[in-house]
This record gives structure tokens, C-alpha cells and sequence, in this order.
């Protein structure tokens, strides 16, 4: 018995020597040390968790929002009996905590289900906080994955995130309202005939605005951009506000502005001003034709409706002559450098990832939640359209068709605060305050970049 | 031998540190009979549990945050912390970014400290002023109702009253009244012009209860005498309330002034959570600013968000300061 555990904990040892978690004097200390036999394991315990890690079962932490939007979660955990499931401390896109216990090589959890990458991955990264998947996905997963979505969660050809639930930036209307104003019950094709539409609400009078977004960049300025090319990152990885199709963006959203809610600008009223904006309001209230924002929030706003089933889906318009394409994210796991039962993560997240039941409540939505959230995977969307479910509606092949154009917005450590940095100055433009949108976009490459050199 | 040593300790420490004489197997204590050590100075050792937490949850804190704020610190790389001088004290103090969110606290600050303290203050004047004992309780209770909702609450409340669409406050303005449509209603929230004020008016009556409650305490300190001395002498309500209980109350509305000036100045949940990171905001103050950079932005450059946050409490030190001058008892 004794022998047995100097033997498991030599190949630990040996294991965190090749992880880089402790350096060789630190495992040559450890080495002699265990050679006390079991008192000696009880001196090591004072260098690290290491009799904690052998008896610490699987703990996953999950993003408060994740565990609302989808109650099947404790369906995969009864799958995994010794599973510590937990909720993560994060909000508003907080990593924090992640990071100290990071510097301290130590990490209460074993993986983290709630990672955006263009958010914060990269910044997980930098602090070394987490570590690719690549030597623990299996390799009929990763060639499952839809390859933009691949791209997404790869960073120097690692893989740093496993996706999870996609959202992907679409057009909801109110068919209500829509059949009202005299117009067909169908997605728009064209910005043009998008905004023609959303006139066309306002003058028949069925609502008082005729369209809607969510004002935060990634949200809009970046899908839009996207729908005319998508070829706008630099070379450094950075949004490229000054091309041509970012300033025809630009000059849409005012254009939608105009038909729009006056509050449309102002920040939302939770996590960091970033989530219960005044498009989602408007959208409820059932004030408006048309919503341009990702699917889960036309999904959770209808469900105050008179009636929820006037709610209907579609892909982003186009621009004449454009891309056609659309802004994705995936929400997924992120697997903790420091963290332990590294196999079973991987197999715990494959078990989450491929649940069928995850699937259906969330594009068919439950009792309780309505999140639209799509899965990554080539097979699930091959298996639903070989033998079409009762239940699956007809946005999910809509959306499909649209990722293999779509892109996800370049991972860098200024992924979402370039935009957080942009937003007040380009929106000296859409308030009228400038009148030249490349003038205004200038300035906002002017402030990333100053922010940049700060560090 | 080992033994005898220990033996010797615990003796020295309960003989005010008479000498212990220790040879093999045998302990000799040399002088007067002995006094517990533990006895003369048991107020130190009661007092050792809070003097340990303090300086480890008080004194260390500020003292890393100002070592920090003379480095170039970022918290996302393993980098050591170089020493860098007084570089991030003349970036922050020359940034227009840390001035205007100074001033933006500030301006917070001058809405609501007055708001504070005199609505409070009447208030608890009419309350003190009640005869009938029931009524009176009745209006304390009322008045101390905002003061025990938990702040979730308080910030979702007044969210949904505030709300440009569906808020009562627009509903009334818009439907009711008909001063305004919904295409040009005051927009209360979200990093407008009015979102200072109408977060200082949630501030104000959150607290309404609590500060009355000083007064109050105040109020009923004052000898009932000296006042009725003063009517008796012709002095008038308003003479009596401006000569003999405002100087009385002066320590209470000095303790408030200064509490209350150090939360508005520090305000940062309700900015969070009414005006989001937008740097253009009124709600996008120096705490903003701080926790921004500190956690936010870039490799979190938290020897610089150390250097906003020293710059920033020491404005507000030199305030306070002169605020204890202004409210000092000139009895």
C-alpha cells in the first residue's frame, strides 16, 4: 500500500515536471522528500494540493447564466456520479479569480464552462491560467467541429477552447406586427429592403419603431460589417474600423437608427452595462418590427408577448453584392492549467457537448428557458436533417447554412474592449455630433491604439 | 533538557520575565513571587485577534496597493514588477481621462452629500416634533423601510422605475401627463446627462431612514430646556432650530458629512450596473476608471490602476480634512 502511493505519487511528480508546473529543483525536493515513504507525502502536501488532487473528483464551474438557460445540465452530471458541479465566481465577463489562483499554480476547479473566446481567451492565455485541449479531445470531436468555429477556439494552432453553445447574430421580427404593416412574413433579404420594411411598420402604424440592435459593437457594428465582408481584421488581429465595409456598417446603423427606439445608444442595465439593453426592452414591449441580435434574445423577449409563437427567425440581411456572412461565438470550456482530472474533464465535456436533450430545450425551448443556442457539431445538424426532429424549427437550417460563411471575431486581448474603447466616439457619428463616419472611426482606431501602447 | 527549556518559556511569560534558572532536571525561579505576566497585560492579548486581522486585512492591503502604484505591475503576465518611481503618479495625472472621471465623482458627490444630510435632517426635525408617540413611531418605521431592502432590490427597483419604455416615472410623464412622447421622454439611465442625478435621488432616498435615524439620536440629546429657555426669551421656531439645535447637531452632520462624502466619492456598483464602461459616460468616475484598467483592459495594468486609486483617495483626504475644519465645533 504504502509503495503504491510513492508510486502514483512519483508519476505525479514527474507529470507536473512535464507540464511545467514546478520547476526541476522543486522536483528533485519533492523526489527526496518522498523518499521518506508516507511521512515524507505528508511533508509534500506543505508544497502543493497534491494529496487534495488524488482524492478531489471532477469539478466543473459553469457561468451562472449557462445553468438558467439550460436545465438539462443535471441530467449529464447524474451521468458523472462523483462530480463536483459548480457555479463559477464570474461576472460580467470577470476572470479575476481565474488569474490569482493562476499565479498561485493552483485551481479550485478543473474546467470552466463559459468561455467566449474573442472575450477573453486570449487574456486566459497571457496569464496562464488555461492550457489547450489538443492532448485530451479525441480527434473524431475536433474534426466534428464546424471548421469557422474551429478556427475560433484555435489560437497558434492550439486549441484553447472546446465550444459549446453557438450564438449567432440573426434577424428576429413579430409576425403580428409584420402582417399588420402589410408585409410579407419572411426574412428580409437586403439591408435595403430591411430598412424598407421597417419604414413600412411605422407608417401603417402596427408599432412605433420599425427596427431594432443592440448598440454594443460585437453585437452589431462588427455582424453588419461582416454581412458585406469579412475580411476586416488587421493584420495584427484588431477590427478594422477604418475600412470600407466597417464605415458602410456604420452608416447602416444610423440608418436603422432613424426608424428606431430614441434609448436605442444607452448601456444596459446589467453586467457592466453590457446585457439588459433597451433593444431587448423594446422587443418585449412588442414596439418594434424587426431585431437584429443574437438568437437567444429575440427567443427569451417573445415569451412576454401576447402571443410567443409570432415570434420568427432568420439570417442577417445582405448588402447588395455582399459577403453575406454574420458574426458567431461560441460560449464553451476552457481547461484549467492548473487544474486536475484532465482526461475526465475532456470526457465530461464531450458527454455535455453531444447531449441531445441540451440540444432540444434549448432550440425548442422548456418550461423555464428559450436560449436558441445551436450546437458546433457538423454530425448533430448532418443527423437532424437526414431524419428532421418534430420539434427542430426551420432558423436552425437557415443558420447552419449561414456558418459556413459566418466568422467569429478575431481573438486578441483587445477582442471586446476595442469596441468597448470605440463605442462612445463612434457614436459621435451616429448622434450627429460628426458628420464624416471615416472622421469618427479614425478616432476610434486612434483611442485602441493609444489604449495598446498603455499595455 | 528539551522540557525544562519549555518549562522555562511558559514561566518567564508568567513572571513579568524574572530570570528562569534552568539546570538538568531542575527549575529555580529567582525573585519576588511572581505576578502573572498574562494578568498585567490581558488588555493586549484581548486585544491581539483584532489588532492581527486589522493589519493584515487593513494596513497590509494599502501599504501593497502604494508599493504597487510605483511599479509597472500587470496582473495577466508572470513579469516581476519593476520599479518605476513616480511614472504611473505623472501618467494619471496626466491623463484628461482621470480628471474628468474625478470630476464626474465630484459632481455625484455635490448632488447628493446636501441631499444626504439636509432632507434627513428636516425630516427628523418634523419627527422629533410629533407628539403622539404611535404616530411618531409609525413615521420612523415608514422612514427606515428603504434602508432595510437589500441593495439587489433597491438597484432592480429603481431599474424598472427608470426604465425609458415600460418605467412608471415615463409611463406617468408620457400617458398621463402628456408632456412628452416616447420619442423625446427623458432618458434617466444608461450614461446619459441624467444618470448622475437620477442615481443620486436613488442614493438619497435608500438612505433616508438610516441618516434621520442620527439626527434623531442627536435630536434627543439636546436638553429639552434650552430651547423652551429660548422661546420663553421670544426666540422664534426658525431661531430656535438655526441657533440651538443646528450648532448641537453639528458632530452628527460632521460624522455623516464625512462618512457619506467617502461612499459617494467611492461609489462604483451603481455606475457598474447603470452605466456600464462607456468612457464618455458621467458614470465613468475615477472607481470606474481604476477597475477598468485594473481588470479590464489590456495585460491589467494595476500599477497604474494603484496609482489612480492613491491619487484619487488622496483628493479625497485633503477634502475631508478640510471638511472636518469647516464642521469643527466652535463651542
Amino acid at each position: 500500500m504504502r509503495k503504491e502511493k510513492e508510486l502514483i505519487y512519483q508519476q505525479q511528480l514527474r507529470q507536473d515536471l512535464l507540464d511545467h508546473k514546478m520547476d526541476r529543483r522543486e522536483f528533485i525536493s519533492k523526489t527526496l522528500t518522498a523518499g521518506l515513504g508516507l511521512a515524507g507525502v505528508g511533508v509534500i502536501s506543505n508544497f502543493g494540493n497534491f494529496a487534495q488532487a488524488q482524492s478531489r473528483p471532477l469539478t466543473p464551474t459553469f457561468y451562472q447564466w449557462i445553468e438558467d438557460l439550460h436545465p438539462g445540465i443535471p441530467q449529464v452530471n447524474s451521468r458523472f456520479p462523483d462530480v463536483n458541479y459548480q457555479i463559477a465566481p464570474v461576472e460580467g465577463f470577470g476572470i479575476e479569480r481565474f488569474v490569482a489562483e493562476a499565479k498561485k499554480k493552483d485551481s479550485t476547479w478543473d474546467v470552466y464552462v463559459g468561455q467566449t473566446p474573442f472575450v477573453e481567451m486570449t487574456a486566459m492565455i497571457e496569464a496562464d491560467v488555461i492550457e489547450p485541449w489538443d492532448n485530451y479531445i479525441p480527434k473524431d470531436v475536433i474534426d466534428d467541429i464546424i471548421p469557422s468555429i474551429r478556427e475560433e477556439c484555435t489560437i497558434n494552432g492550439k486549441m484553447y477552447g472546446w465550444p459549446f453553445l453557438l450564438d449567432v447574430i440573426g434577424t428576429g421580427w413579430h409576425a403580428g406586427i409584420v402582417k399588420e404593416a402589410g408585409l410579407p412574413d419572411g426574412a428580409p433579404a437586403t439591408w435595403q429592403d430591411y430598412l424598407s420594411r421597417a419604414d413600412q411598420v411605422i407608417e401603417s402604424g402596427a408599432a412605433p419603431f420599425g427596427a431594432t440592435f443592440d448598440a454594443n459593437g460585437w453585437r452589431s457594428l462588427a455582424p453588419f460589417t461582416h454581412s458585406l465582408s469579412s475580411d476586416v481584421y488587421t493584420s495584427e488581429g484588431l477590427f478594422d474600423f477604418t475600412g470600407d465595409a466597417a464605415i458602410e456598417a456604420l452608416m447602416l446603423m444610423k440608418n436603422i437608427m432613424s426608424k428606431s427606439h430614441p434609448d436605442i445608444m444607452l448601456a444596459g442595465t446589467s453586467d457592466g452595462g453590457v446585457n439588459g439593453t433597451p433593444d431587448e426592452v423594446a422587443f418585449a414591449a412588442q414596439r418594434v418590427g424587426y431585431y437584429n441580435k443574437y438568437f437567444n434574445a429575440p427567443l427569451r423577449m417573445a415569451q412576454y408577448w401576447d402571443n410567443p409563437k409570432d415570434l420568427r427567425m432568420g439570417p442577417l440581411p445582405k448588402f447588395a453584392g455582399g459577403e453575406g456572412s454574420t458574426v458567431f461565438w461560441t460560449t464553451g470550456a476552457a481547461l484549467f492549467k492548473h487544474g486536475k482530472n484532465k482526461e475526465k474533464a475532456a470526457e465530461y465535456v464531450k458527454a455535455l457537448t453531444y447531449d441531445q436533450q441540451i440540444w432540444k430545450d434549448s432550440i425548442a425551448g422548456t418550461e423555464t428557458a428559450h436560449p436558441g443556442q445551436l450546437p458546433p457539431y457538423k454530425s448533430l445538424y448532418a443527423g437532424w436533417k437526414s431524419s428532421q426532429p418534430d420539434w427542430l424549427p426551420d432558423f436552425v437550417d437557415l443558420v447552419r447554412g449561414q456558418l459556413d460563411q459566418a466568422k467569429a471575431i478575431t481573438n486578441h486581448l483587445f477582442g471586446l474592449q476595442q469596441f468597448q474603447i470605440g463605442k462612445p466616439i463612434w457614436e459621435s457619428y451616429l448622434k450627429g455630433e460628426e458628420r464624416n463616419p471615416r472622421v469618427a472611426m479614425q478616432k476610434v482606431v486612434d483611442a485602441v491604439q493609444a489604449e495598446m501602447k498603455r499595455g | 533538557m528539551s522540557q525544562d527549556l519549555l518549562q522555562a518559556t511558559l514561566l518567564w511569560l508568567l513572571t513579568r520575565g524574572e530570570t528562569a534558572k534552568v539546570t538538568t532536571g531542575n527549575l529555580a525561579i529567582n525573585g519576588p513571587t511572581p505576578k502573572s505576566w498574562l494578568v498585567e497585560h490581558n488588555n493586549w492579548v484581548f486585544l491581539l485577534p483584532t489588532v492581527l486581522f486589522f493589519l493584515w486585512y487593513q494596513v497590509y492591503p494599502i501599504v501593497r496597493v502604494v508599493w504597487i502604484s510605483f511599479t509597472d505591475y500587470k496582473y495577466l503576465t508572470n513579469d516581476p514588477a519593476n520599479w518605476v518611481g513616480f511614472d504611473n503618479y505623472v501618467e494619471v495625472l496626466s491623463d484628461p481621462l482621470m480628471w474628468d472621471s474625478l470630476g464626474r465623482a465630484a459632481y455625484f458627490t455635490a448632488m447628493f452629500l446636501p441631499g444626504t444630510i439636509i432632507i434627513p435632517l428636516l425630516l427628523a426635525v418634523l419627527i422629533h416634533g410629533v407628539q403622539n408617540q404611535r404616530l411618531a413611531t409609525v413615521y420612523r418605521v415608514i422612514l427606515l423601510i428603504p434602508a432595510v431592502i437589500p441593495s439587489t432590490l433597491v438597484f432592480v427597483l429603481w431599474k424598472w422605475m427608470y426604465n425609458y419604455q415600460i418605467g412608471p416615472i415615463n409611463h406617468f410623464l408620457v400617458e398621463v401627463t402628456g408632456w412628452f412622447t416616447y420619442r423625446n421622454a427623458p432618458q434617466w439611465l444608461g450614461g446619459t446627462d441624467l444618470t448622475l442625478p437620477s442615481v443620486a435621488i436613488m442614493e438619497v432616498w435608500w438612505g433616508l431612514g438610516y441618516h434621520s435615524v442620527f439626527f434623531l439620536a442627536g435630536l434627543a440629546a439636546i436638553p429639552k430646556d434650552l430651547p423652551e429657555a429660548a422661546r420663553i426669551d421670544g426666540a422664534g421656531e426658525w431661531q430656535v432650530f438655526w441657533h440651538i439645535i443646528l450648532p448641537r447637531l453639528q458632530p452628527i452632520m460632521l460624522i455623516l458629512v464625512i462618512l457619506r462624502f467617502g461612499t459617494s466619492m467611492g461609489v462604483i456598483d451603481e455606475y457598474l450596473i447603470f452605466g456600464g464602461f462607456n468612457r464618455e459616460s458621467p458614470t465613468y468616475t475615477w472607481t470606474i476608471f481604476m477597475y477598468d484598467q485594473a481588470f479590464k483592459t489590456g495585460l491589467w495594468r494595476q500599477g497604474f490602476a494603484a496609482a489612480i486609486g492613491m491619487v484619487g483617495s488622496l483628493a479625497m483626504m485633503v477634502f475631508v480634512t478640510w471638511l472636518i475644519y469647516i464642521f469643527r465645533s466652535r463651542d
